[in-house]
């Protein structure tokens, strides 16, 4: 037999967007600023998922301004409004749209003074990229003339928003709820190659598709993935805390083993945009999503190419030189 | 935690070996200094206190290399990267680059060196395999009434046991020297779980002779880490090969052979199962080196049948 | 030795300062000359988050002793551009969005930059290989290695100046890859994150943590620790002025061992001191007298009857329990005409983001208890610190950090608390900032899972029925395993309609590292199973793995597992999208991949051999005639 052997897998996934089984909230608060800027103030630090350029994306579109111009605040319990938590795939979702509804709060207020100081509906305004004007005339000005003239007035553009997404509570006998009002599906596909000799396996393709309500970034959703599936390769095939009388026997790197540059497969990520009618920005969540279906894909994947099903994970080179023995030996008895 | 009263970084062999001689007991000889201090955390040494650190990697005497009639001496602070960056020993270390390219990383490599890598005695220790292979003797130094001495050991006898050498107190190694084999073909296996800073757990080295027919060995070197104490060299199954007509059937024969010295505590049965196809593979990829044909499926097959 | 005068040259300036207690090269250039800029991941030079430049040489300065560079001509990632501007690599770095958390990336951009310096012309294969000494957690690398091909063309000509530029936004900023804003912070290695803050005045605290599982601590003496000169304080569980307990769901956890130690690595003291060094040392003189218990570490053994009993509220040594419960599962495995059965496990597993916890506390002048630290959940670590220091909600303050990966490994207040008692009586700025060994031993893992499956099919492939148990080991604290346990549950049997479904999940404790809140939060383990199985029933019945999905898949109106009616549903969507871009040649999964036609695709990556710098194209080819 060759020493190398590939195969393919497929897995699929489900997965709930912000807090579980409870009502989720999230509030925050802005101030078109001079010189057409903004500051935006909520409970939210980057943890690496984009949520700051996904926020100033969000309000530069909102406020008809470019996000460079956004300074979003630093998260603070003492200077920030309650955003909760930075986990449950809720960020994009319970922030973006928070920031969404203050941001349409703001512009409520300086699109009133604006439409008064033309003299033309308020419906007839629009902003994008640092210009304000009413549509169906030639009324237009720089966002910064704007924000003067609405201050001049004697009103300061401020607005702040609260967003909810209702989850009820299971009932304790038999589970049943509504744990979320949107939910994410997703597929991926793995390509593997089996070294027969060391039983080490390299994962060669991943194919992941995801649907994501809306796109804000696409980068930061292909990064989401890319991310999310080295993890999940990680879990398959290496990554392992052990124990023993409760010490660990992997206490640093050395020992927990963790993909590297030269472990990761080509990643090819396509989205699939279901948008979310309960929300205003009508995208989801990507981040914890997309981790799901890559073990069973690259574990479905092994056993395509050698036919060893691993049900214990990590697929260590033990793991799959044993079985393949194991299949060795039962192909020999059957003869 | 890592901590030392004093760190020499001595420039000459002479002062070297003057501050070996002083050296107390729980004093530290290093050169690339990779492996002391990550000894030195929780999990393994924890908070070590060093008195006396002897650093010999700025000394003169321990640079570089120099080949010579059919010999490599590799100088004491000579580092991984050189096998394989350096297109003179690439040429005639054949097994080294790939030692050296599952060598931790670019980084470390900087650093580590050989001679280091050997006096640790790791059982999982990347350069003993390939060095065996290539007949490696180790140059030791002293100071004795004032005059520095030497004497040179075949590797296999340096090395006594996991971690263990014959280092004595007040000694240095001042090199290394091997067999500079040019025209050979080289390969050099380690499995692990990844692709980088791989530690192995079994390896094994291979250089590989054509005869000027190109269908026979003429010469054959194999030698294996990670499966005893000490790494092992193969000279029964070199001897098999040695002036043979190169066949995937005789290959495949001279690999069963070597998993019965798997003398390993933990892992056995997979060690066992590699080790028989590390050597098939060491060969193969050996001839390929040296520019045999390659073997296809149906050859291995046939031959395993 | 620490008056030793190291005299060096640091990105181009000439440095004369003393050794002091800066043991490693990396403490020398974060403590005395404040380039945080290099990053302690592991300190084991495992993670090439610290890699700066020796006299022209990229090394991991974790691992170089100080006085091994004396002298030398050192280059750091603050040098690599003047203020305001950026390197091709650093700009192409931004382009691409190849910083997520951003801890390793500035080990990652000098590692890069080393690799075009080693080779301009290094090909992809090549410049994988001179970055596989950096490990990133957050990336899965693709951006990265996208930005060192962009930068390579630039610097080489090939690419124009342009291609590092954003792109335009048309219409509208949503939708568009504007680029992060937070990405020129992190590729300068300007960012300052918990354990790269200073404060004047400042503590160093160190903690002692547990050797026993599980173990009562019969007395606990700190005076000759708080004697030691430099010592500032020493707090344990008595210096605890509220309610003690902390945790995402049960609050069943002090802030320090209060009685019994219940996990290798528990907190049990800490010191506040002039220096780390001095720390640590002090920790050696704190006496502590144990006395072990029997413990458990198999979530099945602690389960039985007459188990030792880890918390006294809870003598079953039971976290949470979920059942879900939908039509009649009997009824539906007697219509079914396959019953397949099978158990799966799942190991734990480590976050490893590349910051380990760090934090820094003080008491500002208007009495406000303040602590920064990269936590996820500021909001409920206030609350719940205000109740442990009993002091009203408004005089606790906590503000997040930049957090250097979590993936839910820093929901937990593992650490805040102590940091908030030290500041307190010490009345001065303490910072903590934990080892790579400490944040492994003492955080939450992945819920390690063991799964019985039982599931029932018609012969068409439609499934009648699902019975599924989880057994979880939450090890020695509650932590989030009730919330992972009703995640885990609701989502076990996927995104498939079952009329006749039985779900059970329970999380234990035992005397093992605690699990907690992790990426995906219990929905990887059980989807593992039921994805794992399909494919096992799919083979029995000849069936593909994307049509045996299909015929159970949920759609609009489908009824969830929860008795939840789908108002909208992307299913049958994702499943033919997922088909095609992938080229999916359709067959049964019965091992079948030395037949299959769809593999090896320009959609793949070559087999990583090692050794792209020097081998010969020909040598390349013949190893993939090998193969």
């Amino acid at each position: 037999m060759s020493r190398y052997a590939r195969g393919r897998g497929m897995a699929a996934a489900w997965y709930g967007i912000a807090k579980t089984a409870t009502i989720d909230r999230a509030g925050s608060w802005v101030e078109l600023d001079d010189g057409g800027t903004a500051k935006v103030l909520t409970g939210v630090t980057e943890i690496g998922e984009g949520i700051l350029t996904v926020l100033a994306q969000v309000a530069a579109e909102e406020l008809g301004i470019r996000p460079e111009q956004v300074t979003i605040g630093d998260n603070d319990t003492s200077r920030s409004p309650e955003a909760a938590h930075a986990g449950a795939t809720r960020q994009t979702y319970m922030i973006g749209n928070s920031v969404a509804l203050a941001c349409r709060n703001a512009r409520e207020r300086l699109d009133a003074e604006i439409a008064d100081h033309w003299g033309v509906d308020i419906n007839l305004i629009e902003a994008f990229n640092g210009e304000i004007w009413a549509r169906g005339t030639n009324k237009r000005m720089t966002m910064e003339e704007a924000v003067h003239i609405c201050k001049s007035r004697g009103v300061v553009p401020v607005g702040s928003g609260s967003f909810t997404a209702h989850g009820t509570g299971l009932d304790p006998v038999n589970g049943t709820g509504a744990p979320w009002q949107v939910y994410v599906f997703g597929a991926q596909v793995a390509e593997v190659e089996v070294d027969t000799v060391t039983g080490e396996v390299q994962v060669l393709g991943m194919w992941a598709v995801h649907d994501v309500g809306r796109t804000i970034n696409p980068r930061g959703v292909e990064g989401q993935i890319e991310g999310a599936i080295v993890q999940g390769l990680g879990q398959a095939l290496m990554e392992d805390y052990q124990t023993e009388k409760g010490h660990t026997t992997t206490p640093g790197f050395s020992k927990y083993i963790l993909p590297t540059a030269l472990d990761i497969p080509q990643i090819n990520s396509r989205l699939v945009e279901d948008r979310d009618p309960k929300s205003p920005l009508g995208a989801k969540g990507i981040g914890e999503p997309a981790l799901v279906p890559t073990a069973p894909a690259i574990i479905n994947a092994i056993y395509d190419a050698i036919g060893v099903r691993i049900t214990s994970l990590p697929a260590t080179p033990e793991k799959v030189l044993a079985g393949l023995a194991a299949k060795k030996a039962a192909s020999i008895a059957a003869e | 935690m890592f901590t030392y009263d004093s760190y020499h970084l001595p420039r000459t062999l002479r002062e070297a070996l003057e501050l070996a001689a002083t050296l107390p007991a729980d004093g530290k000889v290093i050169a690339g200094g990779t492996d002391i201090v990550p000894y030195a955390r929780e999990g393994r040494g924890g908070d070590v206190h060093f008195p006396v650190l002897l650093d010999v990697s700025k000394v003169a005497e321990f640079q570089g290399y120099a080949i010579e009639n059919g010999r490599a001496r590799l100088n004491a602070a000579l580092p991984y990267q050189a096998f394989l960056e350096d297109p003179v020993l690439r040429e005639n270390l054949p097994c080294m680059p790939g030692c050296a390219i599952w060598f931790a990383d670019d980084q470390i490599r900087e650093q580590a060196t050989l001679a280091g890598n050997l006096v640790n005695a790791s059982p999982a220790g990347d350069g003993a395999p390939p060095m065996m292979a290539l007949n490696a003797e180790v140059e030791l130094a002293r100071l004795s009434g004032g005059e520095v001495t030497t004497r040179r050991l075949p590797l296999g006898e340096f090395i006594t046991g996991p971690g263990r050498t014959v280092l004595e107190p007040g000694e240095l190694v001042t090199a290394v020297i091997c067999d500079a084999l040019p025209g050979y073909g080289g390969s050099f296996q380690k499995v692990g779980q990844r692709r980088s800073l791989v530690i192995s757990r079994v390896c094994a080295a291979a250089l590989v002779k054509l005869d000027p027919t190109r269908h026979v060995f003429e010469d054959v070197r194999l030698a294996l880490g990670g499966i005893a104490p000490v790494p092992l060299r193969l000279h029964d199954i070199e001897e098999m090969l040695r002036g043979k007509k190169i066949t995937r059937r005789l290959v495949a024969e001279a690999s069963v052979i070597p998993a019965d010295r798997v003398a390993s505590r933990t892992r056995v049965e997979y060690r066992r199962h590699v080790v028989r196809g590390f050597v098939e593979a060491a060969i193969e990829d050996a001839l390929v080196a040296c520019g045999a044909p390659v073997p296809s499926d149906r050859d291995r097959e046939e031959a395993h049948a | 030795m620490p008056d030793h005068v190291m005299n060096l040259t640091v990105n181009g300036r000439k440095v004369k300062r003393p050794l002091g207690e800066n043991y490693r090269l990396l403490d020398f250039l974060r403590e005395e000359l404040h380039l945080t800029g290099a990053k302690e991941g592991c300190g084991a030079g495992e993670c090439g988050t610290c890699s700066v430049f020796v006299d022209g040489k990229l090394v991991k300065s974790c691992l170089m002793p100080t006085l091994k560079a004396d002298g030398a001509t050192i280059e750091t990632v603050e040098g690599l551009a003047p203020l305001d501007s950026l390197t091709e690599v650093q700009r192409a770095f931004h382009k691409t969005g190849a910083s997520q958390c951003g801890y390793c990336i500035p080990g990652m951009v000098m590692a890069a930059t080393a690799a075009l310096r080693e080779n301009p012309e290094a090909d992809f294969e090549e410049i994988k290989e001179r970055l596989g000494g950096n490990i990133c957690r957050c990336t899965g690398y693709a951006k990265i290695f996208e930005a060192v091909e962009i930068a390579r063309d630039v610097i080489a000509g090939r690419l124009p100046q342009t291609a590092l530029e954003p792109d335009a936004a048309a219409e509208s900023f949503i939708g568009a890859s504007v680029r992060r804003i937070d990405a020129p912070s992190k590729v300068t290695g300007r960012l300052k994150y918990a354990g790269d803050m200073i404060m004047p005045d400042m503590l160093h605290m160190q903690v002692l943590r547990s050797p026993h599982a599980h173990a009562r601590i019969v007395s606990i003496d700190t005076s000759e620790a708080e004697a030691l000169e430099g010592v500032a304080c020493v707090i344990t569980a008595a210096d605890v002025p509220g309610e003690d307990g902390f945790g995402v769901f049960v609050h069943d956890q002090p802030i320090m061992a209060r009685g019994k130690v219940r996990h290798v690595g528990e907190a049990v003291a800490a010191v506040s001191a002039e220096s780390v060094e001095i720390a640590r040392r002090a920790l050696g003189l704190i006496k502590v007298e144990y006395e072990e218990l029997p413990a458990v570490f198999d979530p099945e053994e602690a389960m039985r009857p007459g188990a030792p009993v880890i918390h006294d509220y809870a003598p079953d040594n039971l976290v949470k329990h979920i059942p879900i419960r939908k039509g009649d599962v009997e009824a539906g495995f007697a219509e079914a005409d396959l019953i397949v059965e099978n158990t799966y496990s799942t190991q734990q597993i480590e976050h490893a983001y590349l910051e380990p916890e760090a934090g820094l506390a003080y008491v500002d002048p208007d009495g406000v208890v303040t602590i920064h630290s990269p936590s996820q959940n500021i909001t409920h670590h206030r609350h719940m610190l205000a109740k442990i220091i009993n002091r009203p909600i408004n005089k606790v303050r906590f503000i997040m950090s930049p957090v250097g990966g979590g993936f839910g490994g820093k929901e937990d207040m593992i650490y805040q608390g102590m940091l908030a008692l030290a500041a307190m009586k010490s009345g001065r700025p303490v910072r903590l900032v934990f080892t790579r060994e400490e944040s492994i031993i003492a955080s939450a893992k992945r819920h390690p899972a063991r799964i019985t499956y039982r599931m029932g099919l018609k012969s068409d492939g439609r499934i009648t029925a699902v019975s599924f148990r989880m057994i979880s080991d939450g090890g020695a604290y509650g932590m989030s395993t009730e919330g992972v346990m009703r995640k885990a549950a609701i989502l076990a049997f996927g995104p498939y309609e079952v009329p006749n479904l039985k779900v059970d999940t329970y999380g234990i404790y035992t005397n093992n590292t605690p699990s907690g809140a992790f990426r995906s939060f219990g929905a990887m383990q059980t989807q593992f199973a039921t994805e794992s199985h399909l494919d096992l029933c799919a083979e029995k019945l000849g069936l593909d793995p994307f049509e045996i999905r299909r015929r159970n898949m949920m759609k609009i109106g489908s009824t969830t597992h929860t008795g939840q009616m789908l108002e909208t549903c992307s299913m049958e969507e994702v499943l033919r999208v997922a088909e095609e871009f992938c080229r999916w040649e359709r067959g049964a999964p019965t091992s079948r991949g030395a037949t299959r036609s769809d593999l090896g695709g320009p959609d793949t990556r070559k087999p990583c051999t090692l050794g792209a710098r020097f081998k010969m194209p020909e040598a390349e080819e013949s190893k993939q005639e090998v193969a």
